[in-house]
């Protein structure tokens, strides 16, 4: 827990917002700018557009209401004109009229009726009921022979004392048409005729409309696309409802008593808006049936051009911004990873590009920065040499070899002043050895100088050892004046010294040979002492073998002084390794490890012979070497 | 790095658009709304079929108009009707090539006379508007289609009828149309089978009713007057057994000479039903109405014989329909009254 917090920490800092790299900020903010607005105005427009189109259908729809319903009225009001035309038909008077009818008076009427029929298709059927039960009709008759006075339609047109009422669907009634017509095919109309003077009821004259007349009259009217009309009675009981919307009717109280208007309900699971008008006629109401689910093409339309446009503006947006936010921040991430290479050494790079904008200015100013730092550092440099070499001036002028020379020369002539020979003798062969040593500082030294080299260094020890060493020096004089690399023979003999003549019982002999053999030199140290055995000969060949690093590193340090390689009590004193691979790595380093080296042969109790080998050469650089 | 968040981008943004489109430009835009199942024919309640007829106001039309508005109610299409209101040709022709001048999706028309109405059918089909004939055809027109009683049958039938109630003898009158096809018809059917099965039968006189109650009530009593001996009155036309039977009974002699009427109006049934008339023979009115309208309907919409286009090609529609013909005598007479 304690160790994921802190990463979870980070990510959340990677993850927010400020953290985030500038190219996506840009770009967050580029495409915010370029897609919320069109998004917003396609949103804006997409509602704008429906209401306005919304309230237009809806004002559309209720003025197609309205003329269905005219001509609803019209039917009907021709209907009711019917009526009228009937009551005063003299025949149809005379047949209210009078008692008992003649055949003549009663067919009169039946061809005046008979004659609507023709003229008008719409109606089924129409009946003259008397006020005695006895009737009048072409196409209708009573069922079974019952008193149709007493029927509901008839009772409802006297209720209403001439006043013309549509009922709707004929209900239960003992009339029936000729041609069968069923209740639901037929609207029913009924109007009581009465007596001018008296306002006695004479008769009833029942009028039935085909129901199909509205049914074309509302399926003619497209509402939209999706609407369907039904038109409904004043009780709520339906006159037409299309097969299709489901239902039969719908309550009465949606309506709200209100001539016209809409109101959404959800009938049967589905969400429907209905618009409906009321005829003035017989207060039916005409109703317009929508299903809210689907909007209507036109929307449909436009809101497929506003999802277009704002797709084209949002894709050019992602454009726009993707190519904004790449142009602001490549030149950042180009000056950020110069700034890295510089920050990581490359002082000597310099920013190119970036034209006179700011981020050219910056990279321009971070060149000057870089050439100024340039200016400092070899300031710097330049004043740390100056320093040393001042330093090293001191130093060089504190150890004149000169005064150190004269100093022994000196000491020789006071000992032969005062008659020590031996005295003098070895101060001479100490300044020769320092004189040849230092050398004025070069490396190399004809060989008969490292000869006479060697030859000091042994009159100096033979001044310590007396009659136990003996040394002989044999050099071929054609060889003489070829340069050899300077104190490469003195470790040698001292080893041989320290190693093999200071071992030994009784006095021993070192002789040092230089002779020339193959076109290479060949300088040999033996001495007749002590002796290598086999496992100490075998380690000392393998350190010579590979001579390189531990040597190459001393060879560069320790060698050039001339002193005893071992130091005494040192717990390789009984291998002469060092000084030898010293040598050795002097001489590869010069003249290459297949031209030159070093070999030993030793026995023990018998003495060692060390041979040197390197390439005749007349100059004095045989090899360009170093640096 | 770059390309593919400018390509996710772009993508996630195509197919948003794509989501959008196929709501609101593919989806739906075939279905119909309401998802109601068009199943089987439906035309459209812009089709007008309109029927045309003579003598309009005559209660005869009025179950073949049933019919008519029947199949037009379950195709979902309009109908009208116009007619000649008197027993005119002419009158006839004018309505016709009114209804025509008003390229309506097809007429059905009954012929007042098999020729007079020929040319305005044949402009009529010529103008590519479907008409069938119905009732009373016209055999020369190039009316698609004839439906109706086979009148010669409806003949025989009667005369057979007339022949089981005289027991095979006796004399009988005929009263009729003399100048409409259909009833020339059943006129030739029972003569023609009279003379042939039932030789002990003797037509006394074909007159003419003019299809009119009052008409055929007078030519009855004339008949009755001239020839006392008669057994039998055959009326080709509804007017005409109800006249005859109005007649028998001013007479006195209802139910006791045979009457064979035509039709199923009320006033036939009512004295089908109370004796005076023996019998009479239904047609299938509805049925007249009901197919009319289909086969105009399938002419209209091209669902016919597939080699029926040019002259010499098969009918597109049955070219003769017959719609049948039954015998109503009091055992059967309820169920021809209206329910």
């Amino acid at each position: 827990m304690a160790q994921t917090e802190p990463r979870r920490n980070s990510l959340l800092r990677r993850m927010k917002f400020g953290n985030q790299p500038i190219r996506y900020k840009l770009l967050f903010h580029f495409l915010m700018i370029a897609i919320i607005p069109s998004l917003v105005l396609g949103v804006m427009t997409d509602w704008v557009v429906n209401r306005i189109i919304e309230r237009q259908m809806n004002e559309n729809t209720l003025q197609l209401i309205a003329k269905v319903n005219k001509s609803l009225e019209f039917y009907i009001g021709s209907v009711q004109n019917t009526t009228y035309l009937l009551a005063y038909n003299p025949q149809v008077r005379a047949f209210l009229t009078d008692s008992r009818p003649s055949v003549q008076t009663r067919s009169e009427a039946l061809a005046f009726m008979r004659g609507f029929s023709t003229l008008q298709t719409e109606i089924a059927g129409m009946m003259i009921v008397k006020s005695d039960g006895d009737y009048l009709s072409n196409d209708m008759y009573a069922r079974t022979p019952g008193d149709l006075t007493l029927e509901m339609w008839y009772r409802e047109a006297v209720r209403s004392k001439g006043i013309f009422r549509v009922l709707g669907h004929p209900n239960k009634r003992n009339v029936t048409t000729h041609a069968n017509y069923k209740d639901s095919e037929v609207v029913s109309a009924v109007r009581a005729i009465l007596d001018p003077d008296t306002q006695k009821v004479l008769g009833v004259v029942l009028i039935d409309l085909k129901l199909r007349v509205i049914v074309e009259t509302s399926q003619d009217v497209r509402l939209g696309k999706t609407g369907v009309l039904m038109v409904m009675d004043e009780k709520g009981e339906p006159i037409f409802v299309p097969r299709q919307l489901g239902f039969q009717k719908i309550p009465l109280p949606w309506l709200d008593n209100q001539p016209s208007g809409e109101f959404v309900e959800t009938v049967n699971g589905r969400k429907l808006q209905f618009i409906f008008r009321k005829t003035s006629f017989s207060d039916w109401a005409t109703i317009g049936v929508f299903p809210t689910d689907r909007s209507s093409p036109e929307v449909r339309q436009i809101r497929l051009y506003v999802g277009t446009f704002v797709f084209i503006v949002g894709l050019l947006g992602i454009t726009a911004s993707f190519a904004l936010s790449h142009s602001i921040s490549r030149p950042i991430y180009r000056l950020m990873a110069f700034m890295q290479r510089a920050e990581s050494g490359d002082l000597q790079i310099r920013f190119w590009g970036g034209g006179m904008d700011e981020i050219g200015m910056l990279g321009r100013s971070y060149n000057r920065m870089l050439v100024k730092i340039n200016e400092l550092l070899q300031f710097t440099e330049k004043q740390e040499r100056q320093k040393r070499e001042a330093e090293l001036r001191i130093l060089q002028a504190q150890i004149k070899p000169h005064f150190l020379y004269n100093t022994l020369d000196t000491i020789q002539w006071m000992a032969r002043k005062q008659d020590a020979a031996d005295v003098a003798e070895m101060a001479e062969a100490l300044a020769r050895l320092f004189r040849i040593g230092l050398s004025k500082g070069n490396e190399y030294i004809p060989l008969a100088e490292e000869f006479d080299h060697v030859r000091s260094y042994l009159q100096i020890q033979k001044q310590r050892y007396q009659d136990k060493l003996k040394f002989t020096l044999d050099l071929d004089p054609s060889i003489a004046h070829l340069p050899v690399l300077k104190v490469v023979l003195q470790p040698i003999v001292e080893n041989a010294i320290y190693h093999g003549i200071k071992e030994r019982r009784g006095p021993g002999r070192i002789t040092v040979s230089g002779g020339r053999q193959d076109g290479r030199v060949v300088l040999k140290v033996a001495d007749d002492g002590a002796g290598m055995d086999e496992w100490t000969l075998q380690r000392l060949r393998a350190r010579l073998a590979a001579p390189s690093r531990e040597a190459r590193t001393e060879a560069a340090g320790t060698v050039d002084a001339g002193e005893p390689v071992e130091t005494a009590g040192s717990a390789e004193t009984a291998v002469p390794g060092y000084g030898l691979s010293n040598i050795q790595a002097r001489l590869q380093l010069t003249y290459g490890a297949e031209n030159s080296g070093i070999t030993i042969e030793s026995r023990k109790g018998e003495g060692t012979v060390v041979t040197l080998v390197y390439p005749a050469r007349e100059e004095e650089r045989p090899w360009p070497h170093g640096k | 790095m770059k390309r593919p968040l400018l390509f996710t981008v772009y993508g996630m943004f195509t197919l948003l658009f794509l989501l959008f489109f196929w709501y609101y430009g593919i989806r739906g835009s075939g279905q119909d709304d309401w998802n109601e199942s068009s199943s089987g024919l439906s035309g459209d309640i812009e089709e007008k079929y309109v029927m045309v007829t003579f003598q309009s106001d005559i209660d005869y039309w009025r179950s073949i108009m049933k019919g008519f508005e029947d199949a037009a109610q379950e195709i979902n299409v309009s109908v009208d009707f116009r007619g000649a209101t008197r027993y005119d040709p002419d009158e006839e022709i004018t309505v016709l090539e009114q209804v025509i001048a008003r390229k309506p999706a097809g007429i059905a028309v009954t012929a007042i006379n098999p020729q007079a109405l020929n040319g305005a059918i044949d402009k009529g089909v010529q103008a590519g508007i479907p008409i069938v004939l119905f009732d009373s055809g016209a055999p020369e027109s190039s009316a698609y289609a004839f439906l109706g009683t086979d009148n010669v049958k409806a003949g025989a039938q009667a005369a057979r009828e007339m022949s089981r109630l005289l027991n095979g003898s006796g004399a009988v009158a005929v009263i009729t149309q003399p100048n409409q096809l259909n009833h020339q018809e059943r006129t030739k059917g029972f003569q023609d089978m009279i003379s042939k099965a039932f030789p002990n039968i003797r037509i006394v006189e074909v007159a003419d009713g003019k299809g009119d109650l009052e008409a055929s009530a007078q030519a009855a009593k004339r008949i009755v007057k001239e020839h006392p001996e008669v057994d039998g009155f055959f009326a080709t036309q509804a007017n005409g057994g109800v006249g005859i039977g109005q007649a028998m009974k001013d007479l006195g002699l209802a139910g006791k000479k045979v009457i064979i009427g035509f039709d199923t109006d009320k006033g036939t049934l009512d004295l089908v039903k109370d004796g005076t008339i023996n019998a009479t023979l239904a047609q299938g009115t509805w049925n007249m109405g009901y197919w009319s309208l289909m086969d105009l309907f399938h002419l209209h919409h091209g669902i016919v014989q597939p080699n029926s286009r040019g002259p010499n090609g098969s009918p597109p529609v049955p070219p003769y329909t017959d719609t049948g013909i039954t015998v109503v005598s009091r055992v059967n007479v309820e169920q021809y009254y209206a329910r």
